[in-house]
């Protein structure tokens, strides 16, 4: 049962970093569009999602506390700065993003707009940082606390929050491709294009800081499903590149499974730990460890699994009532 | 510095501020139902107008209410992990059915409604509105039987040095849950209530045009805070009751229970000093004179025969100024309830030092420095926002339902839509 429970867990965070994914690209894409009509665009192509998004990463941590206490304890403080940056990017955007537009003033609006593109590269590049602080473990001592941050600060971490940020980058110019009107829609088809082999870049440059960090390599257990994992995140973001101009369906449904896979690559490589201790192995929180006692996740997967049907099928319905491409009739309100 | 002093601090800070966004937020989104409900079935345009202002200030406030919720979601893991570890077994669960069953629908039905405007159909339209209230409800109920677990540890047995879930039912009827809920919730309306009340007095104060739009909304606003006010009083000493026997060494129960109880956590956890804090009597006093003050609104109620409510104008200062007293009333409330649980993180089972992450001061003054800084800046900015659109009244191109006609068609010279 703590199985499934994992499964849901990496299924909410890896859906929050698709969903919240293109948001954060999209808001540091504003930094590429100066124009009023243009930033205007880019909010109506997000605006009725928005709100959606963000859910699956407050439910995923909700799971954590409700199935994974313990985890959630020693995962959240054993990487404290990684997730203080990423949680600090996550509210400047979900509050910029939404009170933008309110007040009139053009000068005021940019500002916040710069607080969407601070907030948006903050929240990428601490998510990157949080899954690469998971990869190389954490110094977890005998009494399964990990003393002091400054385990966090590798060369490894640095590699994997600009990597998420690259993959980022490319998924909300595939997003724009796909919703924006033709005319912009081109624009950011071909800048996803020259984005795609830089990211290619970040992904491989990370992957080889991780090979030859000793942390990185002690800490990954199943080495072989790692690289297959690496090689089909490589192939997303090739087939993305190759296809945004002409089939940006195709590309936004290859850069959702490259900003997804990092989560299930680290998920499955370090199985079966769940946090892996870097100062002693026999620290480390496996996830059987990790669950909530028996009768906690019967009572969760009794109340709340029935219902996941109903929570999947309202964010269907609102991605249905305003699929498609956006124009001038869209709703406005970010 | 002491990290667990800069833990609570960061707690409290934080927990204080999205309180007032929370309270805003259930009592408006009550009040926009009786709104877009009234519009639904009388079709009158009035209606429409009143929605579509009311939800704009309900919109503009829940921002922070998202923004603050999710730093003391993080909390938890981040300041508290002690307290995951050792309950978490329990405590989690409620917290899990929150975000899962209550955010995660209360949010995307409330992003469907925004944009879903002239676009769904009526029906469809109002019927996400009253999805976004009960998941609002439902997550105020999830959150209290959380709290009320730490108040009074109910359904559980500690086994190899944790606590495990032995009967979750108990956490539903705990006697710590229900007149809380129920204070908490009537709280709301009253905040609600005399928040409309007020913005609608400035209107009519100032003369503003839409005398008869706010003219309606006072009423509203009135009536709300009226009868909210009452349950408010009625379920807050109702309280009092329940403490005595959970909670002895809370506000100065029975003298004789709370050193029985005092004794008996001596002998179990050694000597220490199990009372709270001598001063949590002053904010529980301070909220029951509010309370006592907002039940004499009452007597506005009859003035509204013949708008001698507004032709005296007296009335209307008085609710403009009553504004900030419920604010600060839930605020005293809270502080009363969860100072006055100290030293116990859960009561008579797990204390505040056992319960914060063993980290350094160096990092948990950073912490709080840096998101008190980050959340108050963004306070700040979205009162002021909310202030701006309180005042320029119900404007007819407001952003939130404006006809998509309306929209200037691509290539706009400047949508400036405010």
């Amino acid at each position: 049962m703590e199985t499934l429970w994992y499964a849901l867990f990496g299924l909410f965070f890896a859906t929050y970093l698709v969903l919240g994914g293109y948001d954060y690209g999209t808001g540091l894409l504003l930094a590429r569009t100066r124009s009023v009509d243009g930033r205007r665009a880019i909010l109506n192509a997000i605006g009725p999602f928005f709100l959606g998004n963000e859910v699956w990463l407050v439910a995923a941590i909700g799971i954590l506390i409700g199935a994974f206490p313990f985890l959630e304890g020693e995962l959240l403080s054993g990487l404290y700065p990684a997730v203080a940056l990423a949680l600090a990017g996550v509210v400047v955007v979900t509050v910029a993003v939404q009170l933008r537009s309110r007040p009139a003033s053009p000068r005021i609006r940019t500002a916040w707009d710069r607080a969407v593109i601070a907030g948006s590269v903050i929240a990428a590049l601490g998510w990157g940082a949080v899954l690469a602080g998971l990869l190389q473990g954490v110094p977890l001592q005998a009494g399964r606390h990990a003393i002091g941050v400054g385990h966090v600060f590798t060369p490894f971490v640095a590699a994997g929050a600009l990597a998420l940020l690259a993959l980022v980058t490319v998924h909300g110019a595939a997003f724009l491709a796909l919703r924006l009107p033709a005319g912009p829609a081109d624009h950011f088809a071909r800048l996803g294009r020259r984005l795609a082999p830089a990211a290619i870049g970040a992904v491989g440059l990370a992957a080889a800081v991780g090979a030859l960090s000793d942390r990185v390599r002690a800490a990954v257990q199943q080495p072989g499903v790692a690289v297959l994992m690496l090689v089909v995140l490589v192939t997303a973001l090739a087939v993305a590149g190759t296809a945004i101009t002409r089939r940006p369906g195709l590309a936004f449904a290859a850069t959702s499974l490259a900003v997804a896979l990092p989560v299930l690559l680290v998920g499955a490589a370090t199985w079966p730990y769940a946090l892996f201790s870097s100062a002693d192995p026999a620290a480390g929180i496996t996830v059987a460890e990790a669950a909530a006692s028996d009768p906690t996740l019967r009572l969760l997967t009794w109340a709340a699994l029935p219902l996941l049907p109903a929570l999947l099928g309202f964010q269907l319905m609102s991605w249905w009532v305003f699929r498609g491409r956006t124009d001038g009739r869209a709703p406005v309100y970010w | 510095m002491d990290p667990l002093l800069l833990a609570r601090l960061q707690f409290a800070t934080t927990t204080s501020a999205h309180f007032l966004f929370v309270l805003v937020t259930l009592g408006l989104v009550t009040l926009l139902v009786y709104l877009h409900t009234a519009w639904f079935v009388t079709k009158k345009p009035e209606y429409e107008r009143l929605l579509r202002f009311w939800g704009t200030l309900y919109v503009i406030n829940y921002v922070l209410g998202i923004g603050t919720g999710i730093v003391l979601e993080f909390q938890f893991g981040l300041n508290w992990s002690g307290l995951s570890r050792y309950v978490g077994n329990v405590f989690g669960a409620p917290l899990a059915m929150e975000t899962l069953v209550a955010f995660f629908l209360e949010s995307t039905f409330l992003g469907m409604w925004i944009f879903g405007w002239h676009r769904l159909r009526r029906g469809v339209h109002l019927a996400l509105l009253w999805g976004v209230a009960l998941t609002a409800y439902l997550s105020a109920f999830w959150v209290m039987v959380a709290n009320a677990w730490l108040q009074n540890p109910v359904g559980y047995r500690i086994e190899d040095g944790v606590a495990h879930l032995t009967d979750f039912g108990a956490l539903l009827t705990n006697p710590a849950l229900g007149s809380a809920l129920g204070h908490v919730v009537a709280a709301a309306l009253v905040t609600g209530g005399i928040l409309m009340a007020g913005v609608s007095a400035w209107h009519l104060i100032r003369r503003t045009p839409d005398h008869d739009l706010f003219r309606r909304s006072l009423r509203i606003g009135l009536v709300t805070t009226t009868v909210a006010t009452i349950a408010t009083v009625g379920f807050g000493f109702a309280q009092f009751v329940v403490l005595a026997t959970t909670q002895p060494t809370k506000l100065g129960g029975d003298p004789a229970d709370s050193a029985a109880l005092i004794d008996e956590w001596t002998t179990r956890f050694g000597p220490g000093d199990y009372s709270p804090p001598a001063w949590t009597g002053v904010p529980l006093e301070l909220m029951i004179m509010i309370g006592f003050g907002l039940l004499l609104l009452a007597v506005l109620v009859p003035l509204c025969w013949r708008d001698y409510i507004i032709r005296l104008r007296f009335p209307l200062y008085l609710l403009l100024f009553a504004v900030p007293l419920p604010f600060l009333a839930s605020i005293s409330g809270w502080i009363t309830r969860e100072v006055g649980r100290q030293p116990w993180a859960v009561y008579g089972l797990l204390s505040t030092t056992d319960a914060v992450t063993p980290a350094s001061g160096g990092l948990m003054l950073a912490s709080l420095i840096g998101f008190t800084l980050l959340l108050g800046a963004l306070v700040v900015a979205n009162w002021i926002i909310f202030a701006r659109y309180a005042a320029r009244g119900a404007h007819p191109d407001l952003a939130l339902g404006r006809p998509v006609d309306d929209q200037p068609a691509a290539p706009r010279p400047d949508p400036a839509l405010v």
